[in-house]
C-alpha cells in the first residue's frame, strides 16, 4: 500500500559493468508492475535494488515517499518471493511463513491467525506442518508467496516466480496470482522474461534491454504501438515480422512499397502521417503473423510466399514462408477459417498470397529502429 | 551371452582376490598390535606374533609406571577446547568469506593463502620463546598448546567455506527481507543447515590434538608431564631414551588410543566422507 | 619440422592434424605461449605497483585535502585523535582513539624509542665483567639480549604502522563525517553503529577474533623468522651471552653456494631439497592412481559387499595415523617382527637394518605411505566416481567404448579435472608431510655425508623434518632454520604458482558440468 519512485536509478558492478541506467519510473499505489526482458536487461537488478538487496550506484529509490537508499532490506517494509521459492530447508511450512513474525516477537496467537489465513487462501493448509522437501513445485511456490503475504507489507516484489514451474502449472499458477492480487490489495512489482505474463498480469508493463527502459505503458499501448523494433519483437508471440521497405508519398496519400507493390497506409495511421507530413524514407515494416491474412493471385496488395515449414498448433497454424527477396515472414491462420484442402495443401514449397491492412502495420525508421508513430 | 559373463565373472573373481588380499593388509598391523599388547612373557620385541602367554600385565604397567594418563588426559583437555575453539574460528571465518561481500575479502583471502606456503612450524620457534616466558610450554604445554593449535585456525577455513557456498545465497536474501539481519542469518538459517559440516570440523578439531606430533614434542620440550598421546608414546620407544623394553607397553598405550577415537570416528564416519571428498573436489 | 607447427592454426585446420601432430602443435603453442605468460606476469606486477602507487598518492591527496576543506573539528582532531567523534557525540569511540594515542606516545616514551634505538645493531654490550663493590670483585654483568631486542623492536615497528593506520583511519572517518552533515544528515549514533556489527557490519565481528589469532599466532612470527634468517641468530649467539646482530645475505649465500669440504650445507640442502620432491611427487601420485583404482574396483557393478570392503579401510583411516606409523615403523625395525619371522622361517641369517639402508628406508617410506593413504583417496575417488554423470557412459557405451577406454576417456579426464586443486595440495602436504617421515625414520641413523653445524640428517629427511632436527639438535641452528623455512615458502609457492596457471579447472569451472 504505497507509491515507489525511482528517479536516475544506476547500477554498475566493479568499475565499468553497467547493469541499470538512467531507470525512471513512478509506481502508483495498489499498482501491479511487471519489469519484461530478456535475461541480462537489468529486470532482477532494479527489483534487487528496490528491495535493499543491491546498493544502489546512482539515483535514489522511495517508497511511500521516503528515500530507502541506505536502509537495509528488512527496515524497507517490503515483502519478496523469489525464483528458487528460497524456503528455508530446516523449518515446516508453518515456521516459513511465520519467519518474518517470529523474528518481530509477534504473539503466537496472532502468528497462528496470521500464517492459518494465508494458508487457507493458498489452499496450503494440510501441508502446514511438512518439510519443504515434501512439497511438489507448485506448493512450494505457494509457501513462497504465503511468506511474503503473512507481512501485510507495503511492497510486493516478485522475481520470476514462475518460471521454474512446468508450462501447465505455470498457466494455473498464472492465475491464481491474479485472483490473489484481488485479495491482498497492496503494490507488486513483478520480474519475468516471458511476455505472456507480463501481458496478462500487469497493469503496467515496463520492457527493458541492456539495463535502459524501452518503453513504459498498459499491456495494449505495447502491444499496439510499441515504442521500437525491439519491444515490437519481444512482444507477441510468434514474434513480429520485420521487413525491409520504403514510405512513400504520392498524392497526398501514403504507401508502402514492399517488392514492387504498393500498399495503402490509411486509416489512423495514415491520417497521422499526413498531419506530420512526415517524409518519405527508408523503413523497417513490422506485421504480427495473426494480422496477416491469406489472399490469391487477383489481390493486387497481396505477395508471394514460399512455405519452408509448417507448425500445426491445434486450433492455429504458423506457416514458417520466405519472402521473394528471402527474409523469414510468419503467417497464424486460424485453422476455422480455412478450407481442409487448402489446409492440408500448406506444405514445403507451396507458394501462397498474403497481405495485410494499413492499420496492422508498424512503422520503424532504419538507423534507430524507433516507431515514426508518436516518436 | 554366455562368453560375456563368464569373463565378467572372472574379472570380478580377480577384484575380490585383490580385495581381500588388501584388506588383510590393511588389518594385520592392528592384530599384531592387539596381540603383542598382550604380552606377558617379555617386554621386548620378538620375532613372532601370538603371545605365548596372555595377560593385562602391560596395560597394568603402563597406568603404574609412566605417565600415560596424564598424557591421556592432557590430550583429551586439548580435544576438547581446540574443538570448541577451532570450530567456532572455522565457522566464523568461512561463513565471513562465504556469504559476506566486504572491502578486502579477496585480498585476505590471498594473504591467508600466501601465509600458508610457509611451514607452520617455523613460527614455533619464536613461539615457543614467548610461550615459554608466559610459563605455557614444558610442564604446563597443555594452554600453550590449546594457543598454537586454536589461534591460526581460521586459516582452514576451505573445507566449510566450499559447504557454505553450496547453500544458496536466495536463502539469506529472503530472511533479510523477512527482517533478519546477517547475525540472526547466520544463527537461525545458515547453522542450523550447516549440521555436516559443523560436526565434521568438530571431529577433525578434536582429532588433531590426538595426532600432532611435531608443535606437541617441541612444545612440551621433553618434560612428561606436558606431553600428549602421541609425543608420550613415541618417547616409550624412543631410542634416545634407551626404553626399547617399553615396547609391549607401547603397543598396550596404542591400543588405548586408538579403540576410543575409533568408536568416536565410525560413529561419526558420515560426516567425515562428506567433509573430505566435499572439500577435495573444491580445493 | 613442419612449418604448419609454428603459426597458430584456425579451428578446422587444426582439427585436420593427427593425434600426434595435434600433440606436436599443442606443445609448440605452449612455449610459445610462456614469453607472453611472462610478459603477462610483469604487466600484473607493473599494474600492481601502479595501483599501490596510485593508493598512496590518493590517500597523501586526501590527507592534505581533508586538512584544507575540513571544519575546525576535523582539523583538531588530526592532533587530538577521537576529537571529532566526541564532537559529534560518539564519545566512546572517540575515547578509544583518544585512549589509542596516549597509550602510544607513553609507550614510544619510555620504551620504544629505546629498542627502536638498539634495533639497528641488535644490542651493543653483552654480558661483561663488572667490578662490583659490595662483592669487591669482578661479577657477570647481563648487557643486552639480542633477542629481545628483535622482538620488541620489531613489534614497536608494528605498533608505530598500526598507529598510523588509526590515526589515518581518524582522518578518514572526521572527513566522511563532515561530507555527512554538510549534505544534511546526521552521523550515525553508537547506538546505530553498535547495531550495524551484527548486520552490515557483521564481516567484523565475526572476523576479530580469527583474524587476530592469525596476526598473533602467524603473521607476527613469520615476520620475525624472516628477519631472524638476515641475522647470526643461533646457539653460539644466543643474544645474550652472545650477541647476535645483523649479518645480510650471509645465511642464504652460505646455504646455496657453500663450496669447500668441511661445510657441506649446499650439499646437504641440494640432497634433502631434491629427495622432498621425488618424495613429494611418489607419495602423492601412487596414492592417487593405486586409490582410484581401489575406489573404482569396489564401485564396480556386481561387486557385493561393498560396505564391507569400504569400512575396513575407514577403520584405518579413524586409527590415530602415529599409532599405526610407530608400530609399523617397529614392525621393520631390526629386531622387529618381520625380521624375526624372515628369521625364524630360515630365511635369512642377518637381520635387515631396513631403515639404514638409503635405498630400502625410502622404497619402505613410500610404500607405507600408500598404505596409509589409499584409504583417503579411496573415499575421494568415490565420491567423485559417483558424481560422474551415468549418461557419458551410456553414450560411450552407444559409440561403442570398452570398459578400458570408458576408464581412459571418461573416468581419468573427469577425476584429473576435478581433483587438480586436491592433487596441489596434497603435493604441498607431503612437501611437509612430517608425520610418515619422522615417526617411520626415527631408527634411521643420519648420513655423515648430510652432517653439517646445523644438525645431522638422513637419506629420507625431508626439508621439514630437518627443520625440526635442526631447531631441537644441539645447536639450536634457529638462523639456518629460518632460512630452510623461507626455502621450503619458495618451493611451495613457486609450484603453487606454475600449477595454477597449468591447470583448467583453476579457470573455466563449468567445462564439465
Amino acid at each position: 500500500m504505497a507509491t515507489v519512485k525511482l528517479t536516475n536509478v544506476k547500477k554498475v558492478y566493479g568499475k565499468d559493468v553497467v547493469a541499470v541506467q538512467d531507470f525512471n519510473l513512478e509506481i502508483k499505489d495498489k499498482e501491479f508492475v511487471v519489469f519484461v526482458g530478456p535475461s541480462g536487461c537489468g529486470k532482477s537488478t532494479t527489483l534487487r535494488m528496490i528491495a535493499g538487496l543491491e546498493d544502489i550506484t546512482g539515483g535514489t529509490i522511495e517508497i511511500d515517499g521516503v528515500v530507502v537508499n541506505d536502509l537495509q532490506p528488512r527496515d524497507r517494509d517490503i515483502a519478496m518471493v523469489f525464483q528458487n521459492y528460497a524456503l528455508y530447508p530446516h523449518l515446516t511450512v508453518f515456521e516459513n511463513m511465520a519467519f518474518s513474525l517470529r523474528l518481530k516477537k509477534v504473539p503466537q496467537d496472532i502468528v497462528y491467525k496470521k500464517v492459518t489465513e494465508a494458508a487457507e487462501i493458498l489452499g496450503i493448509t494440510e501441508y502446514l506442518t511438512r518439510k519443504p522437501r515434501n512439497l511438489s513445485g507448485g506448493q512450494r511456490q505457494r509457501v513462497a508467496i504465503g511468506r511474503a503475504m503473512v507481512r501485510d507489507s507495503k511492497v510486493f516484489l516478485m522475481d520470476e516466480p514462475l518460471s521454474n514451474l512446468d508450462a501447465k502449472l505455470r498457466n494455473q499458477m498464472r492465475a491464481e496470482i491474479i485472483l490473489l492480487r484481488k485479495k491482498i490489495d497492496t503494490t507488486f512489482v513483478y520480474v519475468t522474461h516471458d511476455q505472456t505474463e507480463a501481458m496478462t498480469l500487469g497493469d503496467r508493463i515496463v520492457v527493458m534491454k541492456d539495463g535502459f527502459i524501452q518503453q513504459v505503458g498498459t499491456p495494449e499501448e505495447v502491444f499496439d504501438s510499441p515504442a521500437n523494433l525491439f519491444v515490437a519483437e519481444f512482444i507477441g508471440a510468434p514474434k513480429m515480422n520485420i521487413l525491409e521497405s520504403k514510405l512513400v508519398s504520392e498524392n497526398g496519400q501514403y504507401y508502402v512499397d514492399l517488392f514492387g507493390k504498393k500498399l495503402l497506409v490509411d486509416g489512423k495511421k495514415g491520417e497521422y502521417f499526413k498531419t506530420k507530413a512526415v517524409k518519405a524514407q527508408d523503413i523497417r515494416l513490422g506485421v504480427r503473423p495473426e494480422h496477416v491474412k491469406l489472399s490469391d493471385m487477383t489481390d493486387k496488395s497481396a505477395f508471394e510466399c514460399t512455405i519452408e515449414v509448417n507448425e500445426m498448433m491445434g486450433s492455429e497454424l504458423y506457416l514458417h514462408t520466405v519472402t521473394p527477396n528471402g527474409d523469414k515472414f510468419v503467417v497464424r491462420v486460424q485453422t476455422i477459417n480455412i478450407s481442409d484442402e487448402l489446409r492440408h495443401s500448406l506444405n514445403y514449397g507451396k507458394k501462397i498470397y498474403v497481405t495485410f491492412e494499413g492499420k496492422a502495420m508498424h512503422f520503424f525508421d532504419k538507423a534507430e529502429g524507433k516507431n515514426l508513430i508518436n516518436a | 551371452m554366455g562368453g560375456l559373463s563368464a569373463s565378467r565373472r572372472a574379472s570380478n573373481t580377480l577384484i575380490y582376490i585383490i580385495l581381500t588380499l588388501m584388506c588383510i593388509i590393511w588389518i594385520i598391523p592392528f592384530v599384531c598390535i592387539l596381540f603383542e599388547s598382550f604380552r606377558v612373557e617379555t617386554t621386548m620385541q620378538v620375532g613372532y606374533v601370538i603371545p605365548k602367554q596372555f595377560g593385562f600385565d602391560n596395560y597394568i604397567n603402563l597406568f603404574k609406571e609412566t605417565d600415560f594418563p596424564i598424557w591421556y588426559r592432557n590430550t583429551f583437555i586439548m580435544g576438547l577446547f581446540v574443538s570448541v575453539i577451532q570450530t567456532m574460528f572455522v565457522l566464523m571465518m568461512s561463513y565471513t568469506l562465504s556469504r559476506l561481500r566486504f572491502k578486502g575479502r579477496k585480498g585476505l583471502m590471498n594473504f591467508m593463502l600466501v601465509m600458508g606456503m610457509f611451514p607452520g612450524f617455523l613460527s614455533m620457534i619464536i613461539l615457543y620463546r614467548v610461550l615459554s616466558r608466559m610459563g605455557m610450554t614444558g610442564e604446563h604445554s597443555v594452554i600453550g598448546l590449546i594457543l598454537v593449535y586454536t589461534a591460526s585456525s581460521g586459516m582452514g577455513y576451505y573445507v566449510s567455506k566450499g559447504f557454505f557456498d553450496t547453500i544458496p545465497r536466495s536463502l539469506d536474501e529472503a530472511a533479510r527481507v523477512d527482517g533478519a539481519t546477517r547475525a540472526q542469518v547466520f544463527g537461525r538459517i545458515i547453522m542450523p543447515l550447516s549440521k555436516p559440516i559443523v560436526i565434521y570440523t568438530v571431529l577433525c578439531a578434536f582429532m588433531g590434538p590426538w595426532g600432532d606430533f611435531m608443535f606437541a614434542k617441541y612444545i612440551a620440550h621433553g618434560s612428561s608431564k606436558g606431553m600428549n598421546v602421541a609425543v608420550g608414546i613415541q618417547y616409550l620407544i624412543d631410542k634416545d631414551n634407551m626404553r626399547a623394553a617399553h615396547y609391549t607397553q607401547f603397543c598396550a598405550a596404542g591400543v588405548l588410543v586408538a579403540i576410543p577415537i575409533t568408536i568416536l570416528f565410525m560413529c561419526l564416519q558420515k560426516y567425515y566422507v562428506e567433509g573430505v571428498t566435499g572439500g577435495s573436489v573444491k580445493g | 619440422m613442419n612449418r604448419k607447427f609454428f603459426k597458430t592454426l584456425s579451428t578446422l585446420e587444426y582439427l585436420k592434424l593427427n593425434r600426434f601432430e595435434k600433440f606436436v602443435y599443442n606443445l609448440v603453442m605452449f612455449f610459445a605461449r610462456i614469453p607472453k605468460m611472462i610478459l603477462g606476469l610483469f604487466i600484473k606486477i607493473w599494474n600492481f605497483i601502479k595501483a599501490c602507487g596510485l593508493f598512496v598518492a590518493n590517500e597523501v591527496k586526501d590527507f592534505f585535502m581533508t586538512f584544507i576543506k575540513g571544519t575546525w573539528v576535523t582539523r583538531v582532531s588530526y592532533l587530538v585523535m577521537g576529537f571529532g567523534n566526541i564532537w559529534r557525540l560518539q564519545v566512546i569511540k572517540g575515547l578509544f582513539f583518544l585512549a589509542f594515542e596516549v597509550i602510544f606516545f607513553v609507550y614510544m616514551k619510555t620504551t620504544g624509542f629505546y629498542w627502536l634505538g638498539k634495533y639497528k645493531t641488535l644490542g651493543d654490550v653483552g654480558m661483561h665483567r663488572e667490578y662490583n663493590e659490595i662483592y669487591d670483585s669482578y661479577i657477570d654483568v647481563p648487557g643486552d639480549d639480542s633477542f629481545k631486542v628483535l622482538l620488541y623492536g620489531t613489534l614497536t615497528i608494528v605498533f608505530i604502522l598500526a598507529f598510523l593506520y588509526t590515526w589515518r583511519q581518524n582522518i578518514k572517518q572526521n572527513r566522511i563525517m563532515d561530507e555527512i552533515v554538510r549534505s544534511g544528515k546526521k552521523v550515525k549514533s553508537m547506538k546505530q553503529e553498535a547495531k550495524d556489527l551484527v548486520d552490515d557490519q557483521f564481516h567484523k565481528t565475526l572476523l576479530a577474533l580469527p583474524v587476530a589469532g592469525i596476526t598473533l599466532f602467524t603473521v607476527l612470527p613469520i615476520i620475525f623468522m624472516i628477519l631472524v634468517a638476515f641475522t647470526n641468530y643461533d646457539g653460539s649467539h644466543d643474544g645474550y651471552a652472545n650477541l647476535f646482530t645483523w649479518v645480510g645475505w650471509d645465511n642464504f649465500n652460505e646455504l646455496l653456494h657453500s663450496a669447500g669440504t668441511n661445510n657441506n650445507l649446499s650439499y646437504t640442502f641440494g640432497e634433502i631439497l631434491s629427495w622432498t620432491l621425488i618424495w613429494a611427487f611418489f607419495a602423492t601420485f601412487t596414492n592417487y592412481f593405486l586409490g582410484m583404482i581401489v575406489a573404482i574396483m569396489i564401485n564396480k557393478a556386481g561387486i557385493k559387499f561393498k560396505k564391507l570392503w569400504r569400512g575396513i579401510l575407514v577403520l584405518t583411516i579413524a586409527i590415530p595415523q602415529f599409532v599405526s606409523l610407530l608400530y609399523i615403523s617397529k614392525l621393520f625395525s631390526k629386531s622387529g617382527i618381520v625380521n624375526g619371522m624372515l628369521i625364524n622361517w630360515g630365511l635369512i641369517q642377518q637381520p635387515i637394518e631396513f631403515w639404514n639402508n638409503p635405498t630400502s628406508a625410502r622404497i619402505l617410506v613410500i610404500l607405507i605411505n600408500v598404505w596409509i593413504g589409499i584409504p583417503y583417496l579411496m573415499l575421494i575417488a568415490t565420491g567423485i566416481l559417483m558424481n560422474i554423470p551415468q549418461d557419458l557412459y551410456e553414450s560411450a557405451k552407444i559409440d561403442g567404448a570398452n570398459v578400458w577406454q570408458q576408464y581412459t576417456r571418461i573416468t581419468l579426464p573427469y577425476m584429473l579435472f576435478v581433483t587438480g586443486p586436491y592433487l596441489l595440495t596434497s603435493f604441498i602436504n607431503n612437501i611437509n608431510n612430517f608425520n610418515v617421515i619422522f615417526l617411520l625414520t626415527g631408527e634411521t641413523v643420519a648420513n655423515p655425508k648430510l652432517n653439517t653445524s646445523g644438525g645431522s640428517a638422513t637419506d629420507v629427511d625431508l626439508l621439514i623434518t630437518w627443520l625440526f632436527k635442526i631447531t631441537t639438535g644441539a645447536t639450536n641452528n634457529y638462523k639456518l632454520a629460518s632460512v630452510i623455512g623461507i626455502m621450503i615458502f619458495i618451493v611451495v609457492a613457486g609450484l603453487s604458482l606454475i600449477a595454477y596457471n597449468l591447470m583448467p579447472s583453476t579457470k573455466n569451472e563449468e567445462d564439465f558440468s
